[in-house]
Parts: C-alpha cells; sequence; structure tokens
C-alpha cells in the first residue's frame, strides 16, 4: 500500500505540493490513516483488546445492548467505548476496518487505473475500428448501474472468496470508464506531437511508442484522476459493506458497522458518529490530497482559473 | 406482565359485571385516564401498522391460525383462539361458529360441529354448515395455493381432492343439515380444534364466489367488512351490519373503521407510534416489536413504557445439526457445541433480554405446548467451554476441531450477527467456525433439502398452534422427511420408537393429557443432543397513546385487533 506521491522531493511537483498546506494536512492524515491500518494489531494490543472478543458485561441486555457507561461505554480499557449489542471494542474494530477499507479502495483504484490505461491507450493508439469499438464499450462502462451490478456479483460469488479481493475486484472492474476515456483523450492529444510522431516514422512498434513517448505525458493526469477515484471507492466499499454484500463478520468494516448503526443512532449516538466521522475524514483527505496533486502536477491549470476569475472580475 | 397492572385491570373489570360481554381477566393496557367500558367503547378509526402486508386475503390462501391479525375481525371460524385474555387462557381454543370445540368420536378420528343460531354474512344470508364445508374444499384447489398443510394429510380422501371448482365435493365433510358438519379423518387427531381456527373454515357462500378474485372483497362473516383492499398492503374495513355481540361472545368490535397499512420500516413504526402524532395516536403495531431505540427510553419514560404490552409466540430458535454430516453423527461433539454456546451472546444479537429468553429445551416454555423443563448440558447463560473442550477430547478431538456454520445474510434471527455470537463462543472451546452465509431464499432451499443439508446451521420453528404436536412432529417424526425440499426434520431422525410416541401423543383429545405426552417427548429427544436450543422470542409491541384496551394475544404474540378501543 503506497499513496500516490510524486517521484522525488526535489522535483518543482512537489514543490509547490508542498506550498499548498490543505494538501498538506491531507497527505499527513493519509499517511497517519495507512500507519494506523498497517498497524491495527499494534494499536489494539496497546489498548488490549481484540476486535472479535465480545463482552457481554459492557452492555445492558434489558435495554436491547447499549452499552454501560457514557460515549458508548468508554472507560480506560476500552478507550472509544463497546459495540451495541456485542461489547466488542469499538477502536479495535475501527482500526481493523481501516485495513479493510484502505486496501480494498487503494486496490480498486489500481484496478481501475491499470485496466483504464490500457483499454485507453488501445483506444487511443490503435486503428479507426478498434477506436470505436473501446470507446462504446467505455461509455457503456461509465454508463453502466455499478452499484446495482456489485451487488449481484458480490452476492452471486461463493462466500470461500476472500471477501476484501472480490470487493477489490468487483470495484475495480466496474470503475475504469473513466480513466480509460482519459487516457484516451491524452492519447490522441500525444500521438499528434512532434517526438511521438518522429519515434513512429523512425520505425519503433506502437508498444515501444506508447511505453517510451507517451506514457510518460500520461503519468500527471492519471495520478490526478487516482487520487480522486480513491474516496468514491472508500465510500463504494462502505456502500456495499452498509447493504450487506461487503465483508462478511466477524471481520469489520466501517460500513458494516454504520450499518449496525442506523438501528442505534438514538440509543447510542457515539457509535454512529465514530465510523461516519472516520469516514468522512478519509474521504475528506484523500479529496483535498488529489486536488492538491492536480495543480501540482499541472500549474498551468491553476493559473488558467486564476485568468479566467481575473477575466470575470474585470468583465464585471 | 407486572402481578400489580393485572389485578388493577381486573377490578376495572369488576365494575363491568353483569354485561354479556364482560371479559375475562384481561390485562387491559390502557394509558387514558378514563377506564376501558365494553358498553361504551364504540366509534372512532383504528389504524394497524405493518412491515408485511396480508397477503391474499382470501381465506383459502391465508396461513394463520384464525390469529388476531386482520383476518379474525372479518372471518369467524368454527373454533377459535380465546380473544378475551392477554394471558396464558389466550392459548386455548374456544367455540367461535360453532357450539363448542368439537365432538370427537372414541378414537379421535371423527370430529361434529354444531352451528350457533342466527348466524349471518354480510348480506344477511344465514351462514349454513354448507358454507363452511364449501369454504374449506376450496383450499384444496390448486388454483388457490398457501394455507396450512393439515388438512390435505387429515381428512379422508384430501391427498386427490382437486378442489370444488370442477364440480367434485370432498365426501370426507358431511352437511346433514344447515347447522351441522362432520369431518372423517385418515388418523386420530386430537389437535382437531386448534385446527379449526385456521382461516380455511371460515364459511364462503357458494353464489359469491369468485374464485381468484374472492380476495379482493371476501364475504364477511365476523364484526367488519372490506370496504377497500390494495392486495392487502393496504385495507379498510367498515361494520358489517349483520353482525352483532349477541351472536358473538369472542370480538368486541369497537372502532367504527379499521385501516391497515403495511410496507413500513421497523424504525418507522415505532418513531410513529412513541410519537402519537394525528392518527398515529390511535394507531397499533400489526407485526413489529419495539427496537433499541425504544427500550433505551423505557426506563425513563412511564408514559412511553404502559404503552408496550408483552405477548408471546409459541417458537424456539436453535442451532440444527444434520449428523449425516461429520463430525456431527458424533453425540459428543453435539454435546460438546451444546455446553460451548454463550446464549447471552446470541440474545444480545438479536436485541437483548427483552426480547428473547434463553432456551434450553426445544418445546416453548409455554404450558400449552406440554413445557417439560430440562437442561442436560448446563452450560449458564454464557456458556462453559472447558466442560466443551473435555468433551472434545473425549470425542478425539484433543486439539480442538474446525466447523462451518452456514447462516442466512437478511433475516435477523438466522443471520450474520447470530451467527457471529456463535463463533465468538464456540471459539473459547477451541472449535474454530467458518461461517457460509447466504441469502435467504437460497439460504432455506439449501437447509430444506436433505440432499443439500449443511451440517450446521441456524434454524428456527414456529407453532401453527399453541400445542406440542405441530411442534415436535415437522422436526422430529420420520415419516416427516421431505426429500424434495420443505425439509424441517433437520437430523434426518427416523427412530421408529419416536414416531410411535408421536402417534400415541396424537390420538390424545384431552389437552392436559397431550401436553404431558409431548413434554415428555422433548425432554428424551433432548437428550440425543438432535440441536441447540437458543432462545424463546417475546414480543414486546407498542400502541399509539389513544389505544385502550390493547393487550398481545399469548397465542400469536400480536395485539387483539378485535378487542381494542381508540374511543
Amino acid at each position: 500500500m503506497s499513496s500516490p506521491t510524486p517521484a522525488s522531493p526535489s522535483s518543482p511537483v512537489w514543490r509547490r505540493l508542498r506550498a499548498n498546506r490543505a494538501a498538506m494536512a491531507g497527505l499527513l492524515v493519509v499517511v497517519l490513516l495507512l500507519l494506523l491500518a498497517a498497524a491495527a494489531p499494534l494499536v489494539a494490543a496497546l489498548e488490549g483488546q481484540n476486535p472479535t472478543a465480545f463482552h457481554n458485561e459492557l452492555i445492558d441486555s434489558a435495554t436491547g445492548g447499549v452499552p454501560i457507561g457514557p460515549f458508548g461505554g468508554a472507560s480506560a480499557r476500552h478507550w472509544l467505548g463497546v459495540e451495541p449489542g456485542t461489547g466488542r471494542d469499538v477502536l479495535a474494530r475501527l482500526v481493523y476496518g481501516a485495513q479493510v477499507s484502505l486496501s480494498v479502495s487503494i486496490g480498486a483504484t489500481v484496478v481501475q487505473v491499470a485496466l483504464g490505461t490500457l483499454i485507453g491507450l488501445a483506444a487511443g493508439l490503435g486503428n479507426q475500428l478498434a477506436d470505436t469499438v473501446l470507446s462504446r464499450t467505455m461509455d457503456l462502462a461509465i454508463a453502466f448501474p455499478g452499484l446495482v451490478f456489485a451487488i449481484s456479483l458480490m452476492a452471486v460469488v461463493p462466500g470461500s472468496f476472500p471477501r476484501p479481493v472480490l470487493l477489490m475486484l468487483v470495484l475495480g472492474v466496474l470503475g475504469w470508464g473513466g480513466t480509460a476515456r482519459l487516457v484516451r483523450g491524452q492519447a490522441l492529444t500525444l500521438r499528434s506531437l512532434d517526438h511521438v510522431a518522429a519515434a513512429r516514422l523512425s520505425g519503433a512498434r506502437s508498444w515501444r511508442t506508447a511505453r517510451r513517448e507517451i506514457l510518460p505525458g500520461l503519468a500527471a493526469p492519471v495520478i490526478t484522476y487516482a487520487a480522486l477515484l480513491l474516496p468514491g471507492n472508500v465510500t463504494a466499499e462502505a456502500g456495499l459493506s452498509f447493504l450487506g454484500v461487503g465483508v462478511r463478520p466477524p471481520t469489520s468494516s466501517w460500513g458494516q458497522m454504520l450499518s449496525g448503526a442506523t438501528t442505534w443512532y438514538q440509543a447510542d449516538p457515539a457509535y454512529v458518529l465514530l465510523p461516519a466521522g472516520l469516514l468522512f475524514v478519509t474521504v475528506l483527505a484523500f479529496t483535498v490530497l488529489g486536488e492538491g496533486l492536480r495543480t501540482a502536477l499541472d500549474p498551468r491549470a491553476k493559473s488558467r482559473l486564476r485568468r479566467a476569475r481575473s477575466r470575470r472580475t474585470v468583465a464585471a | 406482565m407486572s402481578k400489580s397492572r393485572a389485578v388493577a385491570a381486573a377490578a376495572g373489570f369488576a365494575l363491568l359485571a353483569g354485561l354479556a360481554t364482560a371479559c375475562g381477566g384481561g390485562t387491559a393496557k390502557s394509558s387514558a385516564t378514563a377506564a376501558f367500558d365494553p358498553a361504551t367503547c364504540q366509534g372512532g378509526t383504528l389504524t394497524v401498522l405493518a412491515q408485511l402486508g396480508q397477503g391474499k386475503f382470501d381465506p383459502a390462501e391465508l396461513y394463520t391460525s384464525g390469529g388476531g391479525k386482520v383476518p379474525t375481525l372479518v372471518f369467524r371460524t368454527l373454533t377459535t383462539r380465546n380473544h378475551t385474555t392477554g394471558g396464558p387462557d389466550g392459548a386455548k381454543v374456544v367455540p367461535d361458529l360453532a357450539t363448542d370445540t368439537g365432538e370427537p368420536n372414541q378414537d379421535a378420528t371423527v370430529w361434529t360441529y354444531h352451528l350457533k343460531p342466527g348466524l349471518k354474512f354480510e348480506d344477511g344470508t344465514p351462514i349454513r354448515s354448507q358454507d363452511v364445508k364449501y369454504g374449506i374444499e376450496r383450499s384444496f384447489a390448486p388454483e388457490l395455493p398457501g394455507g396450512p398443510p393439515y388438512l390435505r394429510d387429515w381428512l379422508i380422501g384430501g391427498e386427490q381432492y382437486q378442489g370444488p371448482f370442477k364440480g367434485a365435493d370432498l365426501p370426507s365433510i358431511e352437511t346433514p343439515d344447515d347447522s351441522t358438519i362432520t369431518f372423517r379423518l385418515t388418523k386420530p387427531e386430537g389437535d382437531f380444534p386448534f385446527l379449526a381456527t385456521a382461516t380455511q373454515f371460515a364459511p364462503v357462500p357458494k353464489a359469491k364466489d369468485t374464485g381468484t378474485d374472492y380476495q379482493k372483497h371476501p364475504v364477511s362473516s365476523g364484526p367488519y367488512e372490506v370496504t377497500s383492499n390494495d392486495n392487502g398492503k393496504s385495507m379498510v374495513l367498515d361494520r358489517n351490519p349483520y353482525w352483532s355481540r349477541s351472536i358473538d361472545d369472542q370480538r368486541l368490535a369497537c372502532p367504527d373503521k379499521i385501516v391497515y397499512t403495511s410496507g413500513l420500516d421497523p424504525a418507522v413504526i415505532n418513531q410513529r407510534l412513541a410519537a402519537s402524532s394525528g392518527d398515529d395516536a390511535r394507531a397499533v403495531s400489526g407485526d413489529t416489536d419495539i427496537d433499541a431505540g425504544i427500550l433505551a427510553k423505557l426506563n425513563t419514560d412511564s408514559a412511553l413504557k404502559s404503552r408496550v404490552a408483552t405477548g408471546y409466540f409459541g417458537a424456539t430458535q436453535y442451532l440444527a445439526f444434520n449428523p449425516t454430516v461429520k463430525p456431527f453423527d458424533n453425540a459428543l461433539v453435539r454435546q460438546a457445541i451444546s455446553y460451548a454456546v454463550d446464549r447471552t451472546s446470541v440474545i444480545n444479537a438479536v436485541g437483548g433480554s427483552a426480547v428473547a429468553k434463553p432456551a434450553t429445551t426445544f418445546l416453548p416454555d409455554q404450558p400449552a405446548f406440554g413445557y417439560t423443563p430440562y437442561d442436560y448440558f448446563p452450560a449458564g447463560p454464557s456458556g462453559d467451554p472447558a466442560k466443551a473442550k473435555e468433551l472434545l477430547a473425549q470425542a478425539g478431538y484433543p486439539n480442538g476441531l474446525s466447523i462451518t456454520l452456514s447462516h442466512a445474510t437478511d433475516q435477523s434471527d438466522i443471520g450474520p450477527a447470530v451467527a457471529a455470537a456463535v463463533q465468538e463462543s464456540l471459539g473459547k472451546a477451541g472449535i474454530t467456525v467458518k461461517l457460509d452465509a447466504s441469502a435467504d431464499d437460497d439460504y432455506f432451499t439449501k437447509t430444506q433439502l436433505p440432499s443439500s443439508e449443511p451440517g450446521f446451521f441456524i434454524g428456527g420453528w414456529g407453532a401453527d398452534w399453541p400445542s406440542g404436536g405441530p411442534f415436535l412432529a415437522p422436526i422430529f417424526d420420520g415419516r416427516q422427511i421431505l426429500t424434495a425440499g420443505g425439509n424441517f426434520n433437520s437430523a434426518q431422525l427416523n427412530d421408529p420408537q419416536v414416531n410411535a410416541e408421536i402417534d400415541a401423543a396424537n390420538k390424545l383429545t384431552d389437552p392436559a393429557k397431550a401436553q404431558q405426552a409431548w413434554g415428555q417427548l422433548d425432554a428424551q429427544l433432548g437428550k440425543q443432543a438432535w440441536t441447540v436450543p437458543l432462545y424463546h422470542p417475546v414480543y414486546k409491541r407498542l400502541v399509539g397513546k389513544d389505544v385502550k384496551n390493547a393487550y398481545v394475544s399469548q397465542w400469536n404474540g400480536v395485539y387483539d385487533l378485535s378487542r381494542i378501543s381508540v374511543k
């Protein structure tokens, strides 16, 4: 697992990114979340809890299983309280849930970007027929009701298949359309540039041209697009788990916790706020970081925007 | 139900002495200031809020044990459950259209009923025994599927009979005159009076039968007639002018109008009833128990607490073993699992101790079923992993064991939360449990087909009527192993001795003797650990703040709509 950061710390991209305080805050949160997820067993051990142990003594069975004590039964032993109905430790479930949420969303993004780049390149560099066929397939992939299809796919695959991997593949396979369209457009533009034309005229094969001349030019828009796809995948994973087709118990995930929390929002608000808040922060951090990356990788976009804005001010 | 409240209610009813329709020891749950008086309770509109619709509202197709839901307001049957009390007597059978609960012959294979005089349909035509016979015959027609399977099993010629629409009648139902009806059965069935509470025993006038369209406007024999009916999803019922309390001692029929609304989310039903604004003040929950949000408020809100009624439906949730799958053929393994299960965790997973009671017997803990307490594998409330490990070692698994538990994905009482609770508690005894989830429909198909039945899964069984027979026979009678699907004998048990005891108990017409026989059989089956009983559900349901005389029937755990007042 690695966050998409540009190549060298001394590059102008990194300098521009570092100057963007919001993006740096986003990056910090993302790194923290990744560390938290990677260190989930450590965090749980530090607290002295594990995510699956029930604690019936910490919940009030007579009122339906509400945690005993304020803020969802938070205590020195259970820092963020316990889960209503089971008494499982909320902190441990949140950090283990972060593993699922982050690995699935990053994995799905990788699949989406890889598939999208391959298909987009093939369409942009191939002949007329390939372009037409692949472009229509992209339209189809973009217009496809992904959630509905994901739900049915998740339901038909046998339970023995590892669920996080399945989630990753399903989200990846259903979400490559946007990347492909972007890559195709870029490839068409790059193809007409002099150095690409030179490479082709000198007899380089199309695969080599794509790899050596076009791919480097694609890096910036694709990285930016990936950073913006990621938060969408975090929510998609949460959504599928919320609907009960995501990871299976006793594995925890934020979406699943939120789904369980729907019956508890009045009796135990803490249990709703924690996964919801964490999900919110994650999506926000990735989005802000993605925006920052976009401007850092393509400074012209920012200046264009600024110019457009100043022109509007003049007109007004 | 607290004792003091029952006493207060009884005192309230003492004032009503002399009324023809005086109630028994009902446990009234009125929160309003004025006492409930059946003589002046008429008026107003009662709204029923429900998740599920009534389905096809045809007495041949309904499967409701003639219960306290909407059907009992429109369809009177030969016998009915005791409507007049929310106490344990609510699980008894009383006469409805008939003068008594049935006269059996010596070996309970012939049952005879006489109709009360003065009974009329909603159009004023008198109800005759032929109308009851016709109503039962309709339920055999393939055009009208649904309904309980017992009639086909029990009535002579029932297996081949295809209903009256092709012209043939069923000779094993005899109507020597307009008020007498006799049933001839293939085998002794002491529980026949219970079956006669089913809506299939409601009279249907042949002249008004419109076949599959009859469900849109069935002809009423009860206090209300159907005014509008959107496929059972929403219904409006108004008074039937030809019904009166003088010919019906079971129903009070206080509201002038009853509105049934379904398709609602459980949380919405609870919130609307708790808020009780507008028409919701005169509404009841049709099929929804209170949830955690309401439960948490009850301790601090006594007004809300007084609007929650508690009832019991004879049902047991359990872990089922299929001994044809290893290692569940080994009784020691089944016993070890029985010891290891943490019932507290399971109960918390389905809503806590307010809505479930731990179970160690297969029969529900109500006398009507023949409840005989036993606990052969005493695990306490949270399981005994040490004892379980000991048994596993004896069984040849000193280093623990790995098994798979099948569960459904949606329905909560057989769903992932219960499975996770079982998984965690067995883990403490060294039993590693893998979970195998399938969507509800697939799950039912898979677990009810002997050839695909998993070795270990979560099951539940509810009673068609409060008696041991329909509770034990489908689960343990070897002749009820259905190889083509729909099988509930999950242990695939075919023990000639058990079969013989079931036959003997079915012959008994004295409920007390039958209860004893079923209780003994359950206690004997329990030793084999064919199942691990987990809990019996408790129904806790909310009413609006202006609803009076609302209590939950002990027959089926739902509000008795025929006795509620909203005035």
